[in-house]
């Protein structure tokens, strides 16, 4: 029986791997930062914990790295989330609702006590991620079984969803006083705890799609659904579960963005988030026709877009002037991969060959 | 007798969601007509067109594109840079008709840039103008952080103009009312209006808009083998919405005078749930502009509505737009996925039977969407919010306004109090203007003291009641949520035995044109507040 | 008239090879003015192909194409029409939400000051449809509120006022018409046929080829197997050129006998009763026994896929029910029958069987998945094993297994597919068409592994319009006509007798 070692350390094989572009534009964006932003890389220790621009590069891309999880398998299956956002601010909404109620009444009653809450911890996060799931739910129901285009169907989330946010906390933003939620946002243990949440779900999903058939039946039903049919693949069932997963994920992500601000702000959580999950998607080279899906490459994908955002900050660009940024990263980052420069990139290497 | 109903909606049939559309949004204002007296006044009526004239003009453009398949979602930033834009050249001295000629310019440019891309290079539209919408966004804010103001001449007159209405004018003199009018924006507004129904109807260039999208995008390909100028059109529908949302950007800044990066945000949305209602589809080739315009009218009469409620959030119009387009996106996929299964049969009575259930389907959406609507309009009212709202914002804490404290220098004889907070610095301050030239002004630890010629101050007082209107219904509360980094606005004005107090929040466009035209005059005269003073 | 004048087409040599498979080998083609001549022959044997090369879809590897005396090379389909020939396709290439008047003239509507002339477009549309095609509808409607056969026509037409066509090319019309429909199209075609036009008639109904055309020419395999005059050619002997032996050589072969195997099992497998669907197939009977290689013979159009997809779940029986070891199923999707240890390989192996981008290993292994669910997972060295083991088996060329499946080719990636189902370990094995497009030594292969499994005690069920192939490798014969099952044979066969079955006449 022939032995299949790992595909060895070639240079060809680490160039065409999916993780070399986006590592590559991380080291530049880094490299950039190391030129031009003095203290960049300075990482300060204080009581055991680490803290420093780098570190919150991560820190500040974790709500992003954690849609960016739910929303490769989505766009593994050929369709796109775009209410992620709004998933986010419903999540948030139903767990400050939950901590502090006065809103509801049309009061607002500061709450001045740190371990003050309406409910216990473990019903709050387990409401706002069951609401959470629940809005999955309804995305994969829409375009699994009633076929509607997944980003007319998720784009009905996009809208009502910010209302429906609203509804819950009665058009207040909700302050959040509970310390111990605010941990998951603002807690430390030598690293920012949100990073451990978003290995822990990295973890999970990477043993959920690789170590069971599930990866395998995602890109084949994103590559060609009628041929998965054929070969007894539930095409529904596939879609209706990485659309549920990318519901739940917004919604923790929704958490930890509340906890990091300490409000439950339906207008503002998760804005544009949407567009950055799909960004860090694509640039991990996660094709929006669907197929095959690499975690990895959409986290540093995610990290991309973070770095990018952090080290203009560094620099003293304003808050908007990034847009304009990120639309020109997105104009490059499409035209790499667009046919027409693979095909001449393709056309000069093998150029390069012959001679 | 049932028997001609029938056939003629089913010859009309394609007409259908056109009329439904236009039935709610005249029904909902004539509940709205009969529950508030106000509404009945036909200014309100007129006011609708003055409110959205920017919105028709946008998503006229819009349904083009969708028409095609497509989408465009940068007209948000397209609008916004044309504000910023046109109210920087103003204010650095510029002819205005050339920055109006400019401005239309940029917005055919942005529209041909993302044009190419979809087209040449083969990206998803929706990926390409939405980075087309953050670098329009953008850049607003490399040309300027904060709002500037527009006071040119030509655009004064370009907005506010009355053109009264033929034929109403003498029946309103008859009842002592003013007379109803329009402005300029509006009659630009229909002509654009007009020139997209000429267009998609008249132009081999519209219908090769429709052969693009038709069958859901699937006929693109036989577009082409029709030999149509498949390319060369989908480059020119994407210009033409640039085009269109700079105008629409024109005839904001003609409404609000004044521009700013922040303006039109989520308008991108209300021109789709416009389009949408309008009977369009969003998988193209399907819809007609003229829906387009029913579609834009159900959105002014809700927030109308909301407004004459007075006691919800302007969030709450998000709401609504968003289960309607909702119900609407819903209706409409299902009746078209039901059309295609039945197009198969080939059984006459089969299709028949089909028809009438589809019909009575429709009919049940109506009501259901009207029944849903009016719910969302009294429950509210009837469960009583009553809109005090403290804003906690993360970033910066929105200071109350200082009532107490304006209504004191009243009392000691101040003409004009201006009280703002919030904003990018998140102040607290509050101004005194009195009759002498004196200006007051502090921020609760520091104070400021300057001094204008007294006429000044007497021209400020006749131009903002005389000219603005400022006692009149034209100027209202418009409080809301305040945006991050936006400001909050209170002023109260007392002159020849009237008083009148009225907020405002920057970023959106609710604030009434007169009152916006009175912050930039004020704005100027107000001395800074610096520490240790 | 000399010959030259009177073929307004001449196609010589014409050769073309896709990787893998040589789908035209130095045929020639003529067509007259004014004639209709009909091109058949079964799936894979060069008809599609020959019209892309003659409208420019594709550029031929050698041959030369005379159009009205001059040679031409059309560089694409627009370029075609320009040169004066029009196709119609059978997905109708027009924009249903449009009127029927602006499918006929978009591109070259009649225009006045301010834009579209409706009044001018709507009459010369109107008078074009009753000129060419004496055909009188209202051309106001959108196009998608007619019918599949009238919206035909208004193909017809456009493509015949763009310029005036020399050539029009029918590429399967009929497939989705009603008899009254195709007569009213019959009607036209001939109408056009006394207007010099000359018309290439693609269809695979036979009847309709006898109904209509002056002359037929026969492909298979990508050989020319002649053109012969309608009038002189006797259905069987079409048939018999078009899947097997010449007419003369049946008559001179002596009767066949089918494979005898000692290990077919007496009881059914597999009972079919009165199986059957609206529009697919008739209701029909069948048994299957294990260690029996059932063949399924008929032409294209049959019903021979639709039966093999009925069997396997893909599509659910209106009428009929199934039973499967003595229990009656009552489910009808792949993964049920998989479960129950039945296996298809389907028709079009692009669009039904290879996922291309994904390995050759995962594509092998992708249905045995499905069989053990989400979570029961083949750890990754089971995989490798059972991958290797079918390469080895099945001779599949590919450098690793980890190889995307599309880089591979047609014959190759058929094998996979094979070896994905071989991999279930199927009690019932149905393989449709399995050799299409594949060469010659690795047809005889696949032919011997259907016995050789047949031999191990599983039942087959063959389907390939070849029919010497199906007479090779079956223990029983069943004939398919027109989506019915009409006969059925075993033991020892005229195969004359099949081809008369075939073609609906009698022997």
């Amino acid at each position: 029986m022939r032995n299949h070692k790992k595909p060895s350390f070639t240079w060809r094989n680490i160039i065409e791997s999916r993780l070399f572009f986006p590592l590559i534009a991380l080291f530049l964006i880094l490299l950039f930062d190391f030129i031009f932003v003095p203290g960049f890389f300075n990482i300060e220790n204080r009581d055991g914990n680490l803290y420093g621009s780098l570190i919150d590069i991560f820190r500040n891309g974790s709500t992003v790295m954690l849609l960016a999880i739910g929303m490769t398998l989505v766009i593994a299956t050929g369709g796109v989330d775009l209410s992620v956002g709004a998933v986010m601010a419903i999540a948030a909404s139903v767990a400050g609702i939950l901590m502090n109620p006065s809103a509801l009444r049309n009061e607002v009653f500061f709450v001045t006590d740190p371990t003050y809450t309406f409910q216990p911890l473990w019903v709050v996060i387990g409401t706002a991620l069951v609401v959470s799931i629940i809005c999955g739910l309804w995305n994969g129901v829409l375009v699994a079984y009633m076929r509607i285009q997944p980003m007319v169907a998720t784009l009905i989330l996009m809208i009502a969803g910010r209302g429906i946010a609203q509804l819950i906390t009665n058009g207040l933003r909700v302050q959040i006083t509970y310390r111990p939620y605010a941990y998951i946002g603002q807690g430390w243990i030598i690293l920012p705890f949100s990073l451990y949440l978003v290995a822990f779900v990295y973890a999970l999903t990477w043993l959920l799609t690789r170590k069971t058939a599930i990866g395998m039946f995602i890109e084949s039903v994103g590559i060609n659904f009628r041929s998965s049919f054929f070969s007894g693949i539930d095409e529904k069932k596939i879609k209706l579960l990485v659309y549920t997963f990318c519901g739940l994920c917004a919604g923790i992500a929704g958490l930890v963005a509340s906890s990091n601000i300490r409000t439950s702000d339906a207008n503002n959580i998760g804005l544009t988030t949407e567009l950055d999950a799909i960004l860090a998607v694509v640039i991990g080279g996660g094709s929006m026709a669907g197929g095959r899906f690499s975690l990895l490459a959409s986290m540093v994908g995610a990290l991309v877009m973070q770095a990018i955002t952090q080290s203009m900050y560094a620099r003293g660009v304003p808050a908007f002037a990034l847009q304009a940024i990120k639309a020109l990263v997105v104009v490059f980052v499409i035209l790499l991969f667009s046919e027409q420069v693979r095909g001449f990139i393709r056309g000069l290497s093998t150029k390069k060959k012959e001679v | 007798m049932l028997e001609r109903v029938n056939k003629f909606i089913s010859n009309n049939r394609k007409f259908i969601p056109i009329f439904s559309t236009a039935v709610l949004a005249l029904a909902a204002y004539g509940i709205g007509a009969y529950f508030f007296v106000g509404m009945r006044n036909p200014q309100v009526f007129f006011n609708l067109f003055r409110n959205s004239s920017w919105l028709l003009i946008s998503a006229v453009g819009s349904t083009l594109v969708i028409l095609t398949g497509g989408i465009d979602l940068s007209v948000s930033g397209v609008v916004a840079l044309t504000t910023v834009s046109s109210a920087v050249l103003l204010r650095d001295g510029w002819n205005a008709w050339g920055v109006i000629l400019l401005m239309l310019a940029m917005g055919m440019t942005l529209g041909a840039i993302m044009g190419s891309f979809i087209v040449y290079l083969k990206v998803q539209p929706f990926i390409a103008t939405l980075a087309g919408m953050w670098f329009a966004r953008g850049m607003c804010f490399f040309i300027s952080d904060d709002a500037v103001t527009i006071d040119d001449r030509l655009f004064r007159i370009l907005g506010k103009t009355k053109i009264l209405i033929p034929g109403l004018t003498e029946i309103a003199a008859n009842q002592g009312n003013p007379a109803p009018y329009i402005s300029i924006p509006v009659i630009v507004a229909f002509i654009v209006l007009i020139v997209g129904i000429y267009i998609t109807q008249f132009t081999r260039f519209g219908r090769t808009v429709y052969a693009i999208g038709g069958n859901e995008g699937r006929n693109e390909q036989s577009a082409r083998l029709m030999g149509l100028r498949v390319d060369r059109t989908k480059l020119l529908v994407y210009t033409f919405n640039g085009f269109c949302s700079a105008l629409a950007g024109l005839a904001l800044a003609l409404f609000v005078y004044s521009g700013h990066g922040l303006y039109a945000p989520g308008f991108e949305l209300e021109v789709i749930a416009s389009v949408v209602m309008g009977g369009t589809m969003l998988t193209g080739g399907s819809g007609y502009v003229i829906g387009t315009l029913f579609g834009v009218m159900v959105l002014a009469v809700t927030q109308a509505l909301i407004q004459f409620i007075g006691s919800l959030s302007s969030w709450w119009t998000k709401i609504v737009i968003g289960v309607l387009t909702l119900i609407f996106i819903g209706v409409q996929t299902g009746l078209a996925t039901r059309k295609d299964k039945y197009a198969l049969t080939q059984d006459a009575e089969a299709l028949q039977a089909a028809q009438i259930r589809r019909r009575r389907q429709a009919f049940v959406w109506g009501g259901f969407v009207i029944i849903l609507v009016l719910g969302f309009i009294f429950v509210p009212k009837l469960i009583g919010g009553n809109g005090s709202e403290t804003t906690v914002s993360a970033a910066c804490e929105v200071a109350p306004f200082r009532e107490d404290e304006a209504a004191r220098m009243i009392a000691e004889g101040a003409v004009i109090v201006y009280n703002r907070a919030a904003g990018p610095q998140c102040v607290d301050e509050i101004f005194a203007f009195y009759p002498d030239g004196r200006i007051l002004g502090n921020d609760g630890t520091n104070q400021v003291e300057s001094q204008v010629p007294p006429s000044e101050v007497e021209q400020l007082l006749t131009t903002i009641s005389r000219d603005y209107e400022w006692y009149t219904d034209e100027i209202y509360n418009t409080y809301h949520n305040p945006c991050r980094q936006c400001f909050t606005h209170f002023i109260v004005m007392s002159h020849d035995g009237q008083e009148k107090a009225v907020t405002a929040v920057d970023g959106g466009v609710d604030m009434p044109p007169g009152y916006g035209l009175t912050l930039a005059i004020i704005r100027p005269l107000l001395p800074e507040i610096t520490a240790g003073q | 008239m000399s010959e030259t004048n009177a073929n307004i087409l001449v196609m010589e040599g014409v050769s073309k090879a896709f990787p893998g498979v040589q789908a035209l080998d130095n045929v020639d083609f003529t067509l007259r003015r004014g004639e209709i001549h009909c091109l058949v022959g079964e799936n894979g044997a060069g008809k599609s192909t020959l019209i892309k090369v003659l409208t420019g879809v594709d550029q031929p590897d050698a041959g030369m194409i005379i159009l009205d005396g001059n040679e031409i090379h059309s560089r694409s389909p627009q370029h075609a029409q320009t040169l004066g020939i029009s196709t119609v396709y059978q997905e109708i290439n027009l924009c249903p939400n449009l009127t029927v008047a602006e499918n006929i003239l978009l591109g070259r509507e009649p225009r006045k000051w301010n834009g579209i002339d409706w009044v001018r477009m709507n009459a010369e549309a109107g008078e074009i449809l009753k000129r060419v095609l004496d055909v009188d509808i209202d051309v106001t409607k959108l196009l998608g509120t007619y019918t599949v056969a009238i919206q035909q026509m208004v193909a017809i037409a456009r493509a015949l006022d763009i310029t005036s066509a020399k050539i029009l090319i029918l590429d399967e019309p009929t497939s989705s018409l009603d008899e009254h429909e195709v007569q009213q199209l019959f009607k036209v075609m001939r109408k056009l046929r006394e207007d010099g036009v000359g018309i290439i008639f693609i269809t695979h109904f036979i009847g309709q080829v006898y109904e209509i055309s002056d002359r037929i020419t026969v492909l298979r395999n990508g050989l020319l197997i002649g053109t012969f005059d309608t009038s002189s050619l006797q259905r069987v002997e079409l048939i018999a050129k078009m899947i097997g032996r010449s007419l003369d050589d049946l008559d001179e072969m002596s009767k066949i006998k089918l494979e005898s195997s000692k290990h077919i099992r007496t009881e059914a497998l597999l009972k079919a009763d009165g199986l059957g669907r609206a529009g697919s197939i008739s209701p029909f009977d069948l048994e299957l026994h294990a260690g029996e290689v059932v063949g399924l013979a008929g032409l294209l159009g049959s019903g021979r896929t639709e039966t093999a997809n009925l069997l396997f779940g893909i599509d659910k029986p209106d009428t009929g029910s199934i039973t499967y070891e003595g229990v009656e199923v009552t489910e009808y999707t792949p993964l049920a029958s998989i479960k129950r240890g039945v296996a298809l390989l389907p028709e079009d192996r692009k669009a039904e069987g290879v996922v291309d981008d994904l390995t050759v290993r995962e594509n092998i292994v992708l249905a045995m998945q499905a069989n053990n669910g989400w979570f029961n997972y083949l750890s990754v060295q089971e995989q490798y094993a059972i991958a290797d083991k079918y390469i080895e088996i099945l001779q599949i060329a590919t450098p690793s297994p980890d190889q995307p499946v599309k880089n591979l080719s047609g014959g190759n990636q058929q094998k996979v597919i094979l070896a994905r189902w071989l991999a279930t370990n199927p009690h019932l094995l149905i393989l449709d068409e399995p050799t299409r497009g594949i060469d010659v030594g690795t047809k005889a292969e696949i032919q011997k592994l259907v016995l050789s499994l047949a031999d191990e005690g599983k039942s087959c069920v063959f389907i390939s319009s070849e029919l010497e192939e199906v007479l090779r490798t079956s223990h029983r014969i069943i004939v398919l006509r027109e989506r019915e099952k009409v006969a059925e044979f075993s033991g020892e066969v005229d195969e004359n007798t099949i081809i008369h079955a075939i073609a609906g006449s009698e022997a």
